[in-house]
């Protein structure tokens, strides 16, 4: 067991590694420049340079991936003489358009996506598998048709255009909530709350339908298989039975998928943070985008693959605890 | 004023007045003496106490550095609040809120009589939000900021263009920011921008006659700076204020708070009203949601204001009927921008080929994309009717070419000029920022001119990045979408900026030395009647060698919530008169 | 979204030969068999079938209807109204049946229509390299197993690690830029970056479950004969195991192609996607997005457009993928 959680990690630390220098040489070996991009109307040719050498563009590409990583460990120092400005470490950078540095910036904007994911995260979860298991225990009947049904409808649905149904209805036509205006918990939990739980709920339904399909499929399955007909031969309660055995073993998948989509959410809900105007990580992310502000992208895009990275060892290593058919070799 | 007009998304660029639909703002004052500064300000007394709110879709202001403040409701916002000029315009509704009144200097300045040297004197008792008392060392520190052009980015010029400073061969000054320990030759600035013994008055040596650098001074950028607190780059996170508030919280992407600076002496001060006890500033806001929320009018929001203005799509219901709910919070007026597409010179030289395009374009198309009725008028040229003495019609649309092209555009005409033309019309591209409205645009000048024979690519441009690629000779295309307003009330921040040879705005790369000359001997004029008529040819001028293709003369639409009172559209910056807000029943 | 990768696999082959051999007809037929008794696949067949002849007959349809997508008709908005359409239900006429799009007037049924050209052009050109990249690359990386293995892996590990829709968005700029270098219009440039980069992200998943079932088969009789006897190895590839292959394949693309016309929708609704003045379901409803509260019919018609496509193909690939994995037929009819 040992062994293999210390293989896990270290494919997962190289592929971290791999993941920093491709997303590094992809946005800075770009046709566009990124001192260019520091000085907007007022660029002369000369601002330019002098910005150039202030961001060590002026470097080898192979030279300023060293300095970045070096950033990440030590902190980094921008410009010289009386010009001079610090970001601490980890340092993922410094945005000249926002004028801040690329990692307090994530930070400020992460607990929102946090709150985000995880909420959505805990209402999919719980009314995906608990409808899940639902459809699976009435196969052949309505109730199992009408809940696969209504899962494949929201799963048609793409999410940005459920979350603007909400958006119309409960806030614009009915007016039951305000208008999404995000606030920390700690400032005014109502309003937080007021605000989250139509993205929540957006997320939710989408990821509901998903894994409401997922989860009667694999109890299907593993209802079928030999051990649990022994099992119900034995005479054990349907209850248990389900819970002991058929849940147990189909739930792998289900945490598979679940750890990969909180992941992937934690990286950034765009869509959702778009829609509901939700300054996360997400909207930091397609702003600078628009902005071309390179640092905060790649600063972006390098949280968001940890998040995968990682939720992916996590994964790989809750699969060999819960499934006792995944041998550890 | 902000001068290029901000291109989409982020920066809603904001609208100013015609003298209609003030009825709101009670535009008298009232009668009694103790309401001296608001009745001066020709604006309502109001309460003291409470909170403002405003409410915008951007991350961030763009700056608050004063020396790199140069987009209008950025100006409107700090001066009205943290931020003391020599000068500023007078906080009223209409034409009047185009006059300037002294702020921080004792009168409007005293000119040389050859205009070329202009002196400030500084009021007793203006202070820093620390107590330093503001000198005229401060100023001249502020001022030698927009030298540095590698850090003190995106500011206006005028400082390096008007003052009497050798230039260098390159075209730049040859003084180049108090930030160079070495290698930067002080002694011209220093001759320039003098103080007076006491260290209270300010004189600026120009290096031409400009009969106005009185209004030039309510920029920001002639502004004080602490020189012991200025950190370059970041000063715009470090502002050292001198208004009646200071920055308590600035969070990027989420809050501005700004509360009373109790070094602020009101006795030094005319010109400020600080009537509530808070301003915040939410940022990140959705446009719809700042719409919607000020439509809904509850809450805190009671005593909001936009930033921005009205998104398109909400007009009808605030403007379509006549919804009691609305109407006394709510303006549709013009803003000082005119609309225009840059027919760029290098990539189409030949005259008749741009009047070709000029005629194809089909403005009714233009006019309804940018919200009908709301838009704006049909422009006629690049001085727009609210600059008054400078504005007179050019007749581009009626007999200009030698017959009158309807607001349809003209394609027939257009073949013609173009087979008079003698050669073969180039394939054209346009480039414009993305956003939802100028993309319809796009395409409806490509659907126009197609009509004409006349192949157009679209190259839409992120809008942060627009200004940026445009300007680059290399890159910047045939047709270009613009804006312009002027930055204060004489074409001569106009015509010069979009026509001249060294203007910072001359995105068709006009090179003409006949008008170059005539431009440069208007700028000189102190007869500013005859100015006026000089900037009125030119204006026509321009229009008839199709330089630039006018569009639209803007208009543009506010809401506020119903507990601010003296919100309406203020002509000088096209935006809420912040300064003179306040809340009605705190 | 994750894909439905778990479901996928559930077809697996090694079972689906095994049901071959019983029958003793072919799959393919058993399993087309029991897809025309499922009703609701037909019919959502039908409604793809029909989606898709329109789509190829738009500018037919749209010529015989006198409409056109592109051209302005200021006649139908209302200037006080700050150019909304003229009239009830978003403009509704006998000009235009769906009535008009705010601000230009252009007809909206045309720019349905046309819209599904390109939506539909993206996800099936997407899709097909997507199958393409996956099938081969998998195939190889489960076949020859050892270093191309490892390599192979971990290219898709760090691609699986990207952050997908990020990365569409972040590479959006740079490199519609280069296609537009290449010579393309910039209309063209982002419908082609769109494919492209659907395609690169999306292969990685396919390719990883193909290695998974070749893993399995490698070790299979037919196989280890084909070995024994010589044979090629480009032929044991694609002559032995690639036809076994097919299930998961047709089911994995299935899943795909509505996720891909999502996908595109939402890039636009993000200001990322087609542009100007090519019409897109995503364009229009990203379009229409700011409208919602004061012409609600635009925002429904290409939603409601894009969800019973969606929908459709979800319904159909859910039967597809009943079909052919005997395992749950059995179990549950």
């Amino acid at each position: 067991m040992t062994g293999y959680v210390i293989r896990r990690l270290l494919t997962g630390i190289l592929i971290l590694v791999l993941l920093s220098m491709v997303t590094f040489l992809l946005f800075n070996a770009l046709p566009t420049d990124p001192a260019a991009l520091t000085c907007g109307k007022s660029c002369t040719p000369q601002v330019i340079e002098a910005n150039r050498v202030r961001l060590g563009l002026d470097l080898p590409l192979w030279q300023q991936y060293l300095e970045f990583v070096k950033g990440l460990f030590l902190g980094r120092t921008y410009g010289s003489g009386s010009q001079t400005f610090t970001c601490d470490a980890p340092a993922l950078g410094y945005s000249f358009r926002r004028g801040e540095c690329v990692t307090p910036l994530i930070l400020g904007v992460l607990p929102v996506t946090i709150y985000l994911a995880v909420g959505a995260f805990i209402l999919w979860m719980i009314s995906g598998v608990l409808l899940g298991i639902y459809a699976a225990l009435r196969r052949g009947r309505w109730q199992e048709k009408a809940t696969l049904g209504a899962a494949l409808v929201g799963y048609s649905f793409p999410s940005f255009f459920i979350g603007l149904l909400l958006l119309f209805f409960v806030v614009i036509k009915w007016q039951l909530l305000p208008y999404p205006d995000y606030v920390p918990p700690q400032d005014d939990p109502v309003q937080f709350l007021q605000t989250m739980i139509l993205p929540w709920i957006t997320l939710a339904l989408v990821f509901a339908a998903f894994y409401i399909r997922l989860t009667r499929n694999q109890m299907l399955e593993t209802l079928g298989e030999d051990y649990i007909r022994t099992a119900r031969a034995k005479g054990l309660p349907e209850r248990t039975v389900i819970r002991k055995h058929g849940l147990r073993a189909g739930l792998t998948p289900i945490v598979t998928a679940a750890g990969l989509d909180l992941a992937g959410l934690l990286g950034g809900a765009i869509i959702v943070e778009s829609v509901f105007t939700l300054p996360g990580l997400g909207r930091l992310a397609i702003n600078s985008v628009l902005d071309a502000d390179l640092p905060v992208i790649t600063g972006t895009v390098l949280v968001a693959g940890f998040f995968i990275v990682v939720a992916n060892i996590i994964v790989d290593l809750l699969y060999a605890v819960i499934d006792p058919r995944v041998r550890l070799t | 004023m902000g001068k290029a007009y901000k291109n989409g998304l982020r920066l809603a660029a904001v609208a100013s007045v015609g003298a209609l639909a003030l009825a709101a703002c009670g535009g008298g004052s009232t009668s009694s003496d103790a309401s001296g500064s608001a009745a001066a300000a020709g604006v309502t007394e109001g309460t003291k106490g409470g909170t403002i709110n405003a409410l915008t879709l951007s991350e961030q202001w763009q700056h608050v550095d004063p020396q790199r403040m140069y987009t209008g409701v950025d100006i409107a916002f700090f001066t009205g609040y943290t931020t003391r000029t020599l000068t500023q315009y007078k906080y009223a509704p209409g034409a009047e809120g185009t006059t300037i009144v002294p702020d921080m200097a004792t009168d409007l300045g005293t000119a040389s009589a050859d205009a070329k040297t202009w002196s400030f004197t500084i009021r007793d008792g203006v202070s820093f939000q620390d107590g330093t008392p503001v000198t005229c060392e401060d100023i001249k520190y502020g001022v030698s900021r927009t030298f540095a052009t590698d850090i003190i980015t995106d500011g206006p010029a005028y400082a390096i263009s008007y003052l009497d400073i050798p230039k260098l061969e390159d075209g730049t000054s040859e003084y180049k920011g108090p930030f160079l320990a070495e290698g930067s030759i002080v002694a011209g600035f220093d001759k320039a921008v003098t103080c007076s013994e006491d260290n209270k008055t300010i004189t600026f040596k120009l290096n031409r006659p400009v009969g106005d650098f009185n209004y030039a001074v309510t920029l920001p950028a002639f502004s004080p700076v602490p020189k012991a607190a200025d950190t370059g780059e970041k000063y715009d996170d470090n502002y050292v204020a001198t208004g009646p508030y200071k920055i308590q919280e600035y969070t990027k992407g989420q809050k501005m708070v700004l509360v009373r600076n109790e070094n602020w002496d009101p006795a030094s001060d005319d010109y400020h009203l600080a009537y509530p006890d808070q301003i915040v500033v939410s940022f990140a806001i959705d446009a719809a949601a700042i719409d919607q929320r000020l439509i809904a009018d509850a809450g805190e929001d009671k005593t909001a204001v936009m930033v921005g203005q009205l998104q398109p799509e909400n007009l009808a219901t605030i403007f379509g009927t006549d919804d009691p709910r609305f109407k006394d919070r709510s303006v549709d007026g013009y803003d000082p921008y005119v609309r225009y597409t840059v027919i760029n010179t290098q990539k189409v030289p030949n005259l008749k080929q741009r009047i070709a395009i000029a005629v194809a374009i089909n403005r009714a198309e233009v006019i309804a994309a940018r919200g009908g009725d709301f838009a704006g008028d049909i422009a006629d040229g690049v001085i727009k009717p609210n600059l008054a003495a400078d504005y007179a019609p050019s007749g581009m649309w009626t007999d200009m070419f030698g017959q009158a092209v309807p607001d349809t555009g003209d394609p027939e005409f257009a073949k013609k000029l173009i087979a008079e033309s003698g050669e073969p019309m180039p394939e054209l591209t346009y480039q414009f920022p993305q956003n939802p409205v100028d993309e319809k645009i796009a395409a409806s000048y490509q659907a126009a001119l197609a009509k004409a024979g006349i192949t157009v690519k679209l190259e839409p441009i992120e809008p942060s990045q627009y200004y940026g690629i445009v300007f680059d000779p290399e890159k910047a295309q045939a047709l270009i979408r613009s804006g312009w307003a002027p930055d204060w009330q004489n074409a001569s921040t106009v015509i010069p900026e979009l026509f001249g040879k060294t203007g910072g705005f001359n995105l068709g790369l006009v090179d003409d030395p006949a008008f170059e000359a005539k431009v440069q001997e208007a700028a000189a004029m102190t007869d500013r009647a005859a100015q006026g008529k000089a900037w009125q040819a030119l204006n026509k001028e321009a229009m008839q060698n199709a330089w630039v293709v006018p569009t639209v003369f803007g208009k543009a639409q506010f809401l506020w919530g119903s507990n601010v009172g003296n919100a309406f559209l203020w002509d000088p910056y096209g935006s809420m008169p912040y300064g003179a807000l306040f809340v009605k029943s705190a | 979204m994750s894909l439905d990768t778990a479901d996928a696999s559930a077809a697996s082959p090694a079972a689906a030969s095994t049901e071959d051999t019983f029958a003793g007809i072919s799959l393919r037929r058993l399993a087309w068999r029991r897809l025309k008794r499922d009703k609701g696949a037909m019919i959502a067949m039908g409604v793809l079938i029909l989606v898709f002849v329109t789509a190829l007959l738009a500018p037919l349809i749209v010529s015989v209807l006198g409409l056109s997508p592109y051209d302005f008709d200021n006649s139908a908005l209302d200037p006080a109204l700050g150019s909304l359409p003229a009239g009830s239900w978003g403009g509704v006429s006998a000009d235009h049946p769906l009535g008009v799009e705010p601000l230009t007037g252009r007809d909206l049924l045309a720019r349905l229509l046309y819209g599904a050209r390109v939506s539909m052009f993206i996800a099936l050109t997407a899709v097909t390299l997507i199958a393409i990249i996956g099938t081969v690359v998998g195939i190889v990386a489960g076949y020859k197993s050892g270093w191309v293995d490892t390599i192979i892996g971990r290219s898709t590990d760090l691609l699986l690690a990207f952050p997908f829709i990020l990365m569409l968005i972040a590479l959006s700029p740079v490199l519609t830029q280069r296609l537009e270098a290449l010579g393309l219009s910039p209309e063209n440039a982002r419908i082609i970056y769109l494919v492209i980069v659907f395609a690169f992200f999306g292969w990685p998943y396919l390719a990883r479950l193909i290695r998974g079932q070749v893993l399995s088969l490698r070790e299979r009789e037919f196989v280890e004969a084909a070995v024994a006897s010589g044979a090629p190895t480009r032929r044991i590839l694609f002559k032995e195991i690639l036809p076994n292959l097919w299930a998961p394949i047709i089911v994995y693309v299935t899943i795909s192609l509505p996720t891909l016309i999502a996908a595109e929708a939402a890039l636009s609704y993000l200001g990322v996607g087609v542009i100007e003045p090519t019409p897109s379901w995503g364009k229009m409803l990203a379009d229409s997005v700011r409208y919602f509260a004061v012409v609600p019919t635009y925002l429904f018609i290409p939603g409601t457009a894009l969800f019973v496509v969606v929908y459709a193909f979800n319904v159909f690939g859910d039967a597809v993928r009943d079909a052919l994995d005997p395992r749950t037929g059995r179990n549950l009819r």
